[in-house]
């Protein structure tokens, strides 16, 4: 298909004796941003390493723009950010950015990528080894776009950054989103996961175990609770209470767990006349993120 | 093409930027040249005294260059993989080739610019005056050389630690450049020094342009022994690099 970018097919990647990739299969078309999402360990940087060509997969394949990722014509269209990348140094961060821009055969104007990354005058005549930690994430998201890329793999993109940085970045990833361009990226956070990408890929201990748009992962998965606290005893076994998920009781308090709490409330404050102090709660993002983790646990 | 012209001329910028290659290629070899053919002379004649000058010119030259094609490109090689760029060189679309031949000419035109400057030292310091063959197939002589240096280099290259590749080079370096002779003529050394720098690169290079400087051609073993080097070394430093690949 022509807008295929990224077709895995069962890519495994065994290390000596560790399983780091187990049979992860999916596909990227033209225009989505996609979050590999995972805790650290689930096999994220060894899935891009795979997907980039930098490593051979135990089993299975990967296709770039249907062609083998190593080719130069693949390279040429695409731009990468890998973790801990010091370029080389002696040369000026402009003097960078201007030669890995001759290794592309249509770059990105000098201009646009400063405008892009946030580099100042000044970082652009520093050396590229006196640079900060930060200033050194943005030299080398610079170079990410030299090639003014059809596709963009980002390896834990934000590792590193402060948050004014972070937020810029993804300013910047959502406008390139917006000129159709393809992205890729890994992260632990579910919370940029969530706000950046409109597909998750959630990795964990080397399988794939979710795989969506990120808003439906959300609310599948999302725990949302109606707690009240009551004077008398009340034996869970009798509370019958229509669409419900679960019951528990913690520190004093009935929650119950539902999809519709609005529902649920209601349904209460008409039944259980003697609840009060009623709270709803809303499952954070990590307590989803966990929740899968841990149902996958339990499966395995 | 350009990719590589471009290449190219980054290196020789980082190459001139690095300060250990100014220090060690440069200002060591001329500072030597006047300790040891204008402080310090121990010629009665003149002649020999001006035979001196010359010797100990081609001393320095093959003294700079080998250092340079030593410490940088192995090391740099170490660094590279270190720091993850050799990885990153990966996903761009300029061939691993490219990267490290342009480096080796970068490296050489460095060299060509080592070599004029120290030979120009040697003439404002101490009138060395030779025939224009002379000076040209010398400075030919310590240029293609120093091929079986970068060949050490790359060798060295194969290391994981940059200190450990510094040490060693380091080691290299100055170990072959004192029991080659560059330092001090090798018949001022005990004898049993004598024979270990018969089977050194290091004296069979600087051993050409001492030849030159006396009217007289290289002798066959330098060339043979320098070629058998550098073929030695690339094929051991293209077997660990295979070796280390397939892990």
């Amino acid at each position: 298909m022509d807008d295929m970018i990224v077709q895995t097919d069962q890519l495994s990647k065994t290390f000596k004796q560790t399983q780091a990739l187990c049979d992860v299969s999916f596909s990227v078309r033209q225009g989505e941003v996609i979050a590999i999402l995972g805790p650290n360990g689930a096999g994220k940087t060894t899935a891009i390493s795979l997907i980039l060509g930098l490593l051979k997969p135990t089993k299975g394949s990967v296709h770039i723009f249907g062609q083998d990722p190593r080719y130069i014509r693949v390279r040429e269209r695409l731009g990468v950010m890998m973790q801990e990348v010091r370029m080389m140094d002696g040369l000026t961060a402009n003097e960078l950015l201007q030669l890995f821009r001759m290794y592309y055969p249509q770059p990105l104007a000098l201009t646009e990528m400063i405008k892009l990354t946030g580099l100042s005058e000044a970082d652009l005549k520093t050396k590229v080894e006196k640079l900060s930690g930060g200033q050194r994430r943005r030299v080398n998201f610079a170079v990410c776009l030299a090639g003014n890329p059809d596709f963009i793999i980002l390896d834990e993109p934000t590792t590193g950054m402060d948050t004014t940085s972070r937020a810029m970045f993804w300013k910047t990833i959502h406008c390139l989103a917006d000129q159709g361009k393809t992205i890729l990226f890994s992260t632990h956070y579910l919370q940029e996961a969530d706000n950046a990408a409109n597909r998750i890929i959630l990795l964990d201990r080397g399988r794939k175990i979710a795989d969506g748009a990120a808003a439906d992962i959300k609310q599948t998965l999302s725990k949302q609770y109606v707690s009240f606290r009551i004077h008398r005893k009340l034996e869970k076994a009798k509370l019958d209470i229509p669409d419900i998920l679960s019951v528990e009781e913690r520190d004093q308090r009935i929650c119950l767990e539902t999809k519709d709490t609005d529902a649920l409330v209601s349904y209460i404050i008409q039944h259980i006349p003697d609840a009060y102090d009623l709270q709803i709660d809303k499952g954070s993002m990590d307590d989803v993120f966990k929740s899968l983790v841990q149902r996958s646990h339990a499966d395995g | 093409m350009d990719k590589f012209m471009y290449q190219c001329i980054a290196e020789i910028k980082r190459a001139i930027r690095n300060p250990y290659y100014v220090f060690w290629s440069l200002f060591v070899p001329v500072c030597f040249y006047f300790i040891f053919t204008k402080v310090f002379t121990f010629n009665e004649s003149a002649e020999d005294q001006a035979l001196w000058a010359a010797h100990y010119l081609m001393s320095m030259t093959t003294f700079s260059v080998m250092g340079s094609s030593l410490m940088t490109l192995g090391i740099r090689m170490v660094q590279d993989k270190q720091q993850g760029f050799t990885k990153f060189l990966k996903v761009m679309p300029l061939p691993e080739s490219i990267y490290l031949i342009s480096q080796m000419l970068g490296q050489s035109i460095i060299h060509i610019f080592s070599i004029a400057v120290i030979f120009l030292a040697g003439v404002l310091i101490n009138d060395v005056s030779l025939r224009a063959v002379e000076w040209m197939s010398s400075g030919l002589w310590v240029l293609l050389g120093s091929a079986v240096f970068l060949a050490l280099g790359t060798l060295v290259g194969t290391m994981n630690k940059v200190e450990t590749a510094s040490g060693v080079s380091n080691i290299l370096y100055l170990g072959m450049a004192l029991l080659g002779g560059m330092w001090m003529p090798l018949n001022v050394m005990p004898s049993f020094l004598q024979d270990v720098a018969k089977w050194l690169p290091s004296y069979h290079y600087a051993n050409g342009p001492w030849e030159i400087i006396r009217g007289n051609w290289p002798e066959w073993q330098n060339v043979l022994l320098l070629v058998a080097y550098t073929g030695l070394f690339m094929v051991l430093s293209i077997y660990i690099r295979r070796k280390q690949e397939v892990v």
